[in-house]
């Protein structure tokens, strides 16, 4: 019951969010807007190739947090490939089918809660991808997510937030809330991966969120 | 030990006699340290047969199932590691993943079990940061004639369990010997239909003993036991299959002799030499070796002790040497560890009322720091029946040598496991060959260090007529905590650990036991213990606002509070039992039964924050209960049926180690 709730709400907030970018041109007349809005994506999916032990591969989903949504052009901001993300700043880090970076992106990880995090972390926080350098350090307990082996679930460690500086210098903070799909609040490890959802508050043109 | 003084020193049946606190005998009345007694009629009457049952009915004691196999002793909140086995005062080995198996040993052969909680490496150095469990058997003595029993049991699951004793003695030379063996298909609480949750297995033990009394002021013990355990073994790592087997070897072997200089001061030489090996291997599914193991390691231990008596004061002391070794797969070469101690006690007793125990050890080793344990205790005689006893010492926990030396990859998920000592150099090793991604950068300069820890005690003992009880409160401190640390992460995204001195860990808490006779035939005990166990760091974590937890709802993060956190994992805060002795005299009839309750825990951490906080799954709370019935008849044969896990609880996913309903039967036979 409370899962159907959720994943109603999750759509409902989704739809909207859609709609409010569609309507995103409209406010580029008032630059002043006080609140920026919490946009929730769901269900990215970010498949990759190469079982346990093999390399991966296969090419990476790009999104773009000003398109909010999936691109194959070079206005993406951050791209996801099983449980690996990777900036669009830097260089290549030296993995398989990956991208070039065509763009100023880099991450500033932070601990806090989504909310909480109002003003951009200093320059030198922020990093890029570069030759065998991950600006979102990849492995269990290093980045984004932990890897429980009893459980056999891979989890967001919560109040990581990424502020992300995105392809052409803006920001946006955001936080994964899921790797699996629909983002049941309870995920068994039968579940499907590769599902990432996520909360973000896009900054287009300020230094505050 | 109980030999130290043993011929001269006349039991007094009313008082409970303990060897372990002092390595003399003691009253558990006088005695200043927190002290259980579990009597070898306690275990007869219960129809168990492994060590690992009888803990678990001790109040206080845990038994935690460890990821190597087999259970482990949780004390005072503290893990399996930190407590050491004796067997007749010589420590066992063999805890190739830290814990050491007690379902290895019989219990048909124990005269009683002795446990002292709180810091003991006074006396018996690395290991006992704890406390101690000994098991102490039953002595070769001079019967003039051949006495012996037969013990036979079978129970759930095929279990079987047969024991023979048999003892003579005449003249100056006694011997005893004891037989066991164990078999039993295991069980199965998994869905695997390939993997059982214990596999089947089987184990013999041989334990012969020869006394000789070369004169009233000499006499030496010769005590030998051998272990063989073999277990099926298997393995699942995607869809293929292994099979295999286990198999563990032990010898234990002790030499000890008792002089008596004078009336006034006696010696006990004291040589003590194990081994603890185990192989084991996996073949595919063609029969062909996939993987194997061995693991053998040897220990060494001279000691001479002397006990000097100033009228009613003790001053003993002692002077050892320890050698180990262990060979074993994942370690690349063999690895050793020596040093030497001396130790020291003072049994004085003050007046009338007061006695106060001194005590302290020096353990010089060569591989880290050197150690000086210092123990005070102090025991105060309010009137004839309560005594109140305090404690402090100081307990230590050496690096053992897998921590030092391992060098295990994973061979399903690809993780690497580096001993601290060889860290570096086999770091460098995979760099060079390509497979490490980035380090993390730590250094390993300086040694490991031993963990460390303060340990308090404040208690008292009651005992009238009828009824008896004994509260302790407890507080240990642990420094220098050994844990793991991703140290590099591989290319195949895997990381690479090794062991670090982390963190600062604390547990306290408060424990309870009484025993009341109601009538001649009914014997009612209770116990009790309360426990908190945290580590420190978390708090200051939490305090300082780097610790979430995440919103079942909206999913989104919130930062937790200090009253959030739970503490550490696998400890209950309630756990306590009741049991009851109830003897029919007309039809030489018993029944024993024990109801035991521990509340909820938690064994993982669900919501990936690295700690446990009371938004975490946790164990259910539960209830168990033990039943024995016990019959007499004549020519001292006894008859026992029993239920174990009478209320059939499980917890399939959560608790490996309880089986559903167990039935047993169990028939004993003296003469």
């Amino acid at each position: 019951m409370l899962k159907s709730i959720l994943f109603k709400s999750v759509l409902l907030i989704t739809a909207l969010s859609i709609l409010g970018a569609c309507s995103s041109d409209d406010d580029t007349v008032t630059p002043a807007v006080t609140t920026l809005e919490t946009k929730i994506y769901v269900n990215l999916h970010a498949p990759q190739t190469g079982v346990q032990g093999q390399p991966a591969g296969g090419p990476f989903t790009k999104f773009s947090f000003s398109e909010n949504a999936i691109v194959t052009s070079n206005n993406w901001d951050i791209a996801f490939r099983g449980t690996t993300i990777i900036v669009n700043g830097g260089g290549l880090i030296g993995i398989s089918d990956e991208p070039a970076r065509t763009g100023s992106g880099a991450v500033s990880i932070v601990s806090n809660t989504l909310n909480a995090v109002t003003a951009i972390p200093s320059v030198s926080s922020f990093v890029q991808d570069g030759p065998g350098v991950y600006a979102i350090p990849t492995g269990s307990g290093n980045g984004w997510f932990s890897y429980n082996a009893i459980a056999n679930l891979i989890t967001p460690i919560a109040g990581k937030i990424f502020v992300v500086k995105t392809n052409n210098g803006k920001y946006a903070k955001m936080e994964i809330i899921s790797y699996y799909k629909d983002a049941p609040a309870n995920p068994v490890s039968t579940g499907e991966t590769r599902y990432y959802t996520f909360r973000y508050v896009y900054q287009p043109n300020g230094t505050t969120f | 030990m109980a030999q130290v003084a043993t011929d001269s020193v006349k039991k007094n049946q009313l008082q409970e006699v303990v060897v372990t606190g002092t390595r003399t005998e003691r009253s558990v009345a006088t005695l200043p340290l927190p002290t259980q007694i579990i009597t070898g009629e306690a275990i007869k009457k219960s129809g168990l047969s492994r060590l690992n049952e009888i803990i678990q009915e001790q109040t206080g004691l845990i038994t935690v199932p460890s990821f190597g196999g087999g259970d482990g002793i949780q004390m005072q909140g503290l893990d399996s590691s930190y407590v050491m086995i004796l067997i007749d005062g010589q420590p066992l080995f063999g805890r190739s993943a830290g814990t050491l198996d007690l379902s290895r040993i019989s219990v048909n052969n124990i005269d009683r079990i002795e446990i002292v909680k709180g810091a003991s490496s006074c006396l018996y150095g690395s290991e006992a940061l704890a406390g101690v469990v000994n098991i102490i058997t039953k002595k070769p003595k001079i019967t003039d004639k051949l006495k012996g029993n037969g013990i036979y049991k079978i129970e759930t699951f095929n279990t079987q369990d047969a024991s023979v004793s048999l003892e003579y003695g005449k003249k100056k030379i006694s011997v005893e010997l004891f037989g066991n063996y164990f078999k039993t298909d295991g069980y199965n609480l998994s869905e695997s239909d390939f993997l059982q949750t214990v596999e089947p297995n089987s184990n013999l033990t041989v334990q012969p003993k020869l006394k000789i009394d070369f004169s009233d002021k000499l006499n030496f013990t010769f005590n030998s036991r051998f272990y063989n355990q073999v277990q099926d073994y298997k393995s699942e790592i995607g869809l293929l299959k292994y099979t295999g087997q286990s198999k563990i070897n032990e010898w234990n072997n002790s030499i000890l002799g008792n002089q008596t200089v004078s009336e006034a001061f006696k010696l006990v030489y004291d040589f003590y030499a194990t081994n603890y090996k185990a192989d084991e291997y996996l073949n595919n599914q063609n029969q062909q070796l996939f993987d194997e193991s061995n693991y053998n390691q040897w220990f060494y231990r001279p000691e001479v002790r002397s006990h000097y008596k100033l009228g009613k004061n003790t001053l003993s002391s002692g002077i050892g040497i320890n050698y180990e070794t262990l060979d074993r797969t994942y370690f690349d070469r063999k690895a050793k560890l020596n040093s030497e101690y001396v130790f020291a006690q003072f049994e004085w007793f003050v007046q009338q009322k007061w006695n106060v125990l001194f005590g302290f050890r020096y353990d010089n080793h060569h591989q880290y720091q050197s150690q000086f344990s210092p123990k005070i205790g102090i025991n105060y005689k309010l009137n004839d029946n309560f005594s109140i006893k305090s404690s402090i010492g100081y307990g230590y926990k050496a690096p053992d040598l897998r921590q030092l030396y391992f060098d295990f990859t994973n061979s399903a998920i690809g993780y690497t496991v580096l001993g601290y000592n060889v860290a570096q150099e086999k770091l460098e090793t995979l760099v060079s060959q390509g497979q490490i991604l980035f380090t993390n950068g730590f250094a390993f300069s300086a040694p490991l260090k031993p963990e460390s820890s303060l340990n308090f005690n404040f208690g008292g003992y009651y005992k009238k007529n009828k009824i008896s009880f004994d509260y302790n409160f407890f507080y240990n401190t642990i420094q220098n905590l050994i844990d793991t640390r991703a140290i590099a992460q591989k290319t195949s995204g895997q990381n690479v650990f090794s062991y670090f001195n982390v963190d600062k860990i604390f547990t306290y808490g408060l424990e309870f036991n009484t025993t009341y006779k109601t009538s001649a035939n009914v014997t009612l005990s209770a116990g009790y213990q309360y426990l908190i166990a945290k580590d420190q760091s978390v708090i200051e974590k939490i305090e300082r606002g780097e610790v979430f937890a995440r919103d079942a709802t909206t999913l989104s993060s919130f930062k937790l509070k200090t009253s959030d956190y739970v503490g550490l994992y696998n400890r209950s805060a309630h756990t306590a039992n009741i049991k009851i002795n109830y003897l029919v005299p007309s039809i030489k009839t018993s029944i024993n039964a024990r109801l035991f309750y521990r509340s909820k825990y938690g064994i993982f951490d669900a919501n990936s924050n690295n700690i446990l906080d009371k938004y975490d799954t946790f164990v259910k709370g539960y209830f168990l209960s033990n039943i024995t019935i016990n019959k007499d008849f004549k020519n001292q044969f006894s008859w026992q049926v029993g239920i174990n896990n009478l209320l059939d609880y499980t917890d399939k996913k959560n608790i490996t180690n309880l089986p559903g309903r167990q039935f047993f039967t169990r028939v004993q036979f003296q003469f």
